[in-house]
């Protein structure tokens, strides 16, 4: 297989286009870089070019310790079969990461929805601050690390009452006889589930 | 005209699952269209993080409420790069016999819901009829019909049960000798091709465009791209199959390659099953309690063929007991979000339903 190959054929091509921070190939199928931020338009584009014309995903990995947000970007080139992942790093306070719609038309929603579940900005998509998943939402981006959704959910719903004490055990069939029920819901499913 | 305001969904047999798509009509074409989703969104990504590793297995199936496997296989291949574990040889012919007869049962669903936009409910009732045979042997191999919790990490849960082989083998031989009938019921029924030929056209710069995979992509651009060729996972680069491809993407080429991959499924099944031996089935993830596992630093992303194109997660490990991030690459999410929004526009109302049926719209993997 000539899949090797085309690793080295990635490696080539960055040598090219910028200096990765770190190259991590996961296996011969994927190869991971991290870059620059104002390195990453210029990487995308050049690899669209060079086949790697699908966006395979679009997200965002929060780090509250080194206050960062990591946008991460995987491509896909079938002619070549290789993905790239693509990572940056940028300011958890202020997170901008300027949009690349104007490179991959698909990652519209993807940056739609990154923003809504970290809050990182993009630039230049036009869209990207309408509400697309999330109805009417009031607190911090859901998906940060910081936010923690019991809480949530104990400050915006009522709590439950029970007219029935759910927790008591006695009532429950034992093991064996769960297993004999078991077996004969497959034996009757021999003969049409009857 | 006066444009009207429409929602088709999420209450309406032709929307699968809980999304709506609302549109402006003039008449009884779309000038304007939109999907709304979020009335299924349940959290998972967030919840992943908040479970451990082991944890999680009874959580992912969820995702998808009709194609489940493919989440167990994507997260059990992700967290296996990440902790570098190698799987046995039984357990990979299993794996792969197991998303066969799921991409059966999807593909069946599938072309049965064509019969509901379009009112061919025989149809539906064959495809549902078939689907159920097979849940019936997933219940004896698993314990489970829908939600399997089967594929794990280091392996499957358990092997095979006694002559579940000869069962297989009867239904897939009573499965081929309808093939016909099933084409005759949909692809081939003129009434039905009134509605589905020459509809809803996916040109192949727009596949490229959308950033769209599967069945979809490979309908218009008639080239064999799937992923089990081109990066084959389990033991998918040693069985013969082909992956059926057209050059002219309309409804009815985009259902009637489903059908043909159902034939090739049977194929590997049988080839699966033919050259499957006995092993062990599952390797143990660690020394000690496995709710303590932890898995080595890593970014890795494992993309597997569903029934609607490349479907991934996307894990990062922080190196602890759970995961610290979990992205879900829903397979429909290109066509089904920008597909809508930019290529339903032109075409009639009834088509909106045909759109979402054909191009395998599924509104849990947008909304996880």
């Amino acid at each position: 297989m000539n899949s090797m190959n085309n690793i080295e054929h990635v490696q080539s091509l960055m040598k090219d286009i910028c200096s990765p921070i770190k190259e991590n190939i996961i296996d011969q199928f994927q190869i991971a870089y991290e870059l620059k931020q104002d390195d990453i338009h210029k990487t995308l584009g050049y690899l669209k070019n060079a086949g790697w014309i699908q966006l395979s995903y679009l997200s965002a990995v929060d780090w509250p310790d080194t206050n960062e947000i990591e946008v991460v970007y995987i491509l896909m080139n079938w002619k070549k079969p290789v993905h790239i992942q693509l990572r940056t790093r940028i300011d958890r306070e202020n997170p901008v990461m300027p949009s690349i719609i104007s490179i991959y038309e698909g990652a519209k929603y993807y940056e739609r929805e990154a923003h809504e579940f970290f809050g990182v900005k993009f630039p230049g998509n036009p869209d990207y601050e309408k509400q697309l998943i999330l109805e009417k939402w009031d607190d911090m981006p859901p998906m940060r690390k910081d936010f923690d959704p019991r809480q949530y959910s104990d400050a915006h719903f009522v709590g439950r009452e029970y007219s029935h004490d759910f927790t008591e055990l006695n009532n429950q069939p034992s093991k064996q006889a769960k297993r004999q029920q078991r077996k004969t819901r497959i034996n009757s499913l021999d003969k049409g589930g009857k | 005209m006066r444009e009207m305001k429409l929602f088709l969904g999420p209450q309406h047999p032709g929307m699968h699952g809980n999304a709506a798509v609302h549109m402006f009509v003039e008449g009884d074409i779309i000038k304007k269209s939109y999907l709304l989703p979020g009335m299924l969104h349940r959290g998972f990504e967030k919840g992943m993080e908040r479970k451990t590793w082991v944890n999680n297995i009874s959580l992912i199936p969820r995702v998808c409420v009709v194609e489940p496997d493919i989440n167990e296989l994507s997260f059990a291949l992700a967290t296996e790069k990440l902790a570098g574990i190698d799987v046995p040889d039984r357990a990979k012919w299993i794996r792969m016999l197991i998303m066969e007869l799921a991409r059966i049962t999807i593909h069946l669903m599938a072309y049965g819901g064509l019969g509901s936009p379009t009112g061919n409910y025989t149809l539906m009732h064959h495809a549902h009829a078939d689907r159920n045979t097979i849940l019936n042997i997933f219940e004896k191999i698993t314990g489970h019909r829908v939600y399997h919790q089967y594929i794990v990490p280091g392996g499957v849960r358990k092997d095979l049960p006694n002559g579940i082989e000869q069962e297989i083998h009867a239904f897939l031989d009573d499965l081929e000798s309808r093939y016909e009938e099933y084409r005759r019921l949909g692809v081939a029924n003129p009434t039905l091709l009134k509605r589905i030929k020459d509809t809803i056209m996916l040109p192949e710069e727009v596949v490229w465009n959308l950033g769209v995979t599967g069945i979809g992509m490979r309908s218009a651009t008639n080239k064999a791209y799937d992923i089990r060729k081109v990066m084959p996972y389990c033991h998918y680069d040693k069985v013969e199959f082909d992956v059926p491809v057209s050059s002219y993407s309309d409804a009815r080429s985009r259902v009637d390659l489903k059908l043909q991959e159902v034939v090739q499924s049977i194929r590997i099944i049988r080839q699966v099953l033919d050259k499957m031996e006995d092993g062990p089935v599952r390797v143990p993830l660690d020394k000690g309690q496995a709710m303590r596992w932890r898995v080595p630093k890593g970014y890795v992303y494992a993309p597997i063929e569903s029934s609607r194109g490349e479907f991934g997660y996307y894990m990062v490990s922080n190196g602890g007991t759970h995961p610290y991030r979990v992205g879900v690459r829903g397979a429909s999410y290109p066509q089904g979000l920008l597909g809508i929004e930019k290529y339903l526009p032109g075409t009639r109302i009834d088509d909106a339903a045909l759109w979402v049926d054909t191009m395998g719209v599924c509104s849990p993997e947008i909304d996880r």
